[in-house]
């Protein structure tokens, strides 16, 4: 019996631990065998190439990590025709592309040029990157325009469709409503949250953009909150990240409603975090003798 | 191939100045160090690695001179013999050698240890120079020739002014160097004013060290390009390095 298999949407993963896009690469697979993985999320393309931010683009603070990466990809050209058939090739496990567009047609484009190709299972909708400006977050914030996406998104594909929603919102329960009134079969939070560093001693920002992507322990309060809110407001199940390291804090994800939990920061400061993960949650669902199904959204007060 | 092992601290030797050389032994990571690549090294912190050039390579013994510079950083110059250490590596690039050039190795303060270890490994047909610099007398290790800001340790002046004064008297085909930004930048502007061949060790923030993250990007060519430190880098040809960017 497999107590750790899960569900989120359209799709059945035989592990509840994927990773965040943009922190991952199969270069991991170097470490361990990919199928402690459930699914692969492959780093946020745009429709044309974007070459990044300035650097410095990271710095490391007390408690996690803020990045200003600003998307550096390829494109979806170059991607389709030079990263994804490795990729696909690679992969045994199911491949979740996160793309990003600065228009509801890009998005759309994006989605009719990925849907060709045999070997995706699912997407995720990136409305919610922090480093650049015309895509992603400006979507993401506003509920008529979640809709809309996704909506239009929902028409072009029977694959599952995550949306990716920021943490720097108001009221994220609207926005996740928005999502699924959209179609989307489930969601993916949080984003990074809007972070800040400066050096004290000359005044000069630790990031080159000044404001970048706050993510890793410091967040995971934050994240948490946001996971069962976004719970409590919609039907369609949550892949949860925010600071997510040890197989305890997954589970309190677990508690809170999530379906599936993506390691991101934690890759960082432990290779074999998503190892980790798996067999302390799989040690602990047998002491209890539980499945994890038994654990999501169970949280009591 | 990069491997992540958990390994013992061999040896531990402090130096001054907050410096210190650790030895780990992994004869399969020993035997794939070049010049100028690096590890990731962490302690037993929650925070992210550190990338650490490689100081020198003896059988399967690999050592690795360190500054105190930061939470990361204190924490290995904490470790005692026997402490378990994180590593990942190696990584990046190497310095390119060539046979019968006359070669000039250039570093600043920290920038010494992939260096040093180039020294060892270099051919016998290149004439070799090793002018090191530092702000003080604790930033000075064995070199041919030693620099410092301050003039509490050989010549009172910038590692620079040696590299200009080494072309008044001699030909110089290939420089090689790793240090501060500031010295990296005015030794290109040298090199490039003389014609020699210029490959430069970069440092940077990293958050991944195997080129996941595009973290440690640096500026290259004119069209606003990024490459990472950690794969296409750290030892770049610095004629493809953006320097007014950097």
């Amino acid at each position: 019996m497999n107590r750790l298999s899960t569900t989120l949407g359209r799709l059945s993963f035989e592990s509840p631990i994927t990773v965040a896009s943009g922190t991952f690469g199969t270069e991991y697979f170097d470490f361990y065998d990919q199928s402690v993985l459930g699914a692969y999320v492959s780093k946020t393309i745009t429709f044309e190439a974007k070459a990044g931010n300035p650097p410095p683009r990271l710095y490391e603070t007390e408690a996690g990590l803020i990045n200003s990466i600003g998307l550096q990809n390829p494109g979806i050209e170059v991607f389709v025709r030079e990263h994804l058939p490795a990729l696909i090739d690679k992969l045994s496990i199911p491949l979740i592309v996160s793309f990003s567009g600065s228009s509801v047609t890009e998005f759309v484009r994006m989605l009719e040029m990925l849907e060709s190709w045999d070997g995706i299972a699912g997407y995720e909708v990136n409305v919610s990157c922090p480093n650049v400006e015309k895509e992603g977050i400006a979507f993401g914030t506003d509920p008529d325009m979640v809709f809309d996406l996704t909506s239009k998104l929902n028409a072009v594909t029977k694959r599952e469709l995550i949306i990716k929603l920021s943490p720097n919102v108001s009221d994220i329960a609207t926005i996740a409503q928005a999502a699924e009134a959209g179609g989307a079969s489930s969601l993916a939070l949080i984003n990074t949250l809007f972070g800040m560093a400066i050096d004290w001693q000359t005044g000069k920002a630790r990031i080159k953009r000044g404001i970048g992507g706050y993510s890793g322990t410091g967040i995971k309060p934050v994240a948490l909150a946001l996971t069962y809110k976004a719970a409590q407001a919609v039907k369609i199940p949550i892949l949860a990240m925010g600071g997510i390291y040890t197989w305890q804090d997954a589970l309190e994800f677990f508690y809170a409603g999530a379906s599936m939990i993506a390691l991101g920061t934690a890759n960082f400061v432990n290779p074999l975090a998503p190892v980790d993960v798996l067999n302390g949650l799989g040690y602990y669902l047998e002491q209890k003798d539980m499945r994890l199904s038994d654990i999501i959204g169970s949280v009591s007060f | 191939m990069k491997t992540y092992n958990i390994l013992p601290l061999l040896r531990m030797e402090h130096l001054k100045g907050g410096y210190f050389v650790l030895w780990i032994e992994d004869a399969d990571m020993a035997s794939q160090c070049r010049p100028g690549m690096f590890f990731e090294l962490k302690a037993n912190l929650p925070g992210l690695f550190k990338p650490i050039s490689v100081y020198s390579v003896s059988d399967s013994r690999i050592a690795f001179m360190i500054k105190n510079v930061g939470s990361g950083t204190n924490a290995l110059s904490e470790l005692r013999e026997g402490d378990l250490l994180q590593v990942i590596g190696p990584l990046g690039t190497s310095f390119p050698i060539f046979e019968h050039q006359s070669t000039v190795l250039v570093s600043g303060g920290v920038g010494y240890p992939p260096l040093a270890f180039l020294k060892t490994r270099l051919p016998h047909s290149c004439q070799v120079s090793f002018l090191h610099g530092g702000a003080c007398a604790d930033d000075v290790f064995p070199a041919d020739e030693c620099y410092t800001v301050d003039g509490s340790a050989g010549i009172k002046a910038f590692v620079t002014e040696g590299v200009l004064s080494l072309i008044t008297r001699q030909r110089i085909d290939i420089v090689y160097s790793c240090g501060p930004l500031a010295m990296l930048q005015a030794l290109n502007r040298i090199c490039k004013d003389n014609c020699i061949k210029h490959f430069a060790s970069l440092e940077a923030y990293m958050a991944c060290g195997v080129g996941v993250c595009h973290g440690c990007a640096v500026p290259v060519g004119k069209h606003g390009q990024y490459q990472r430190v950690c794969v296409e880098g750290p030892v770049f040809d610095a004629d493809i390095l953006n320097w007014e960017l950097m």
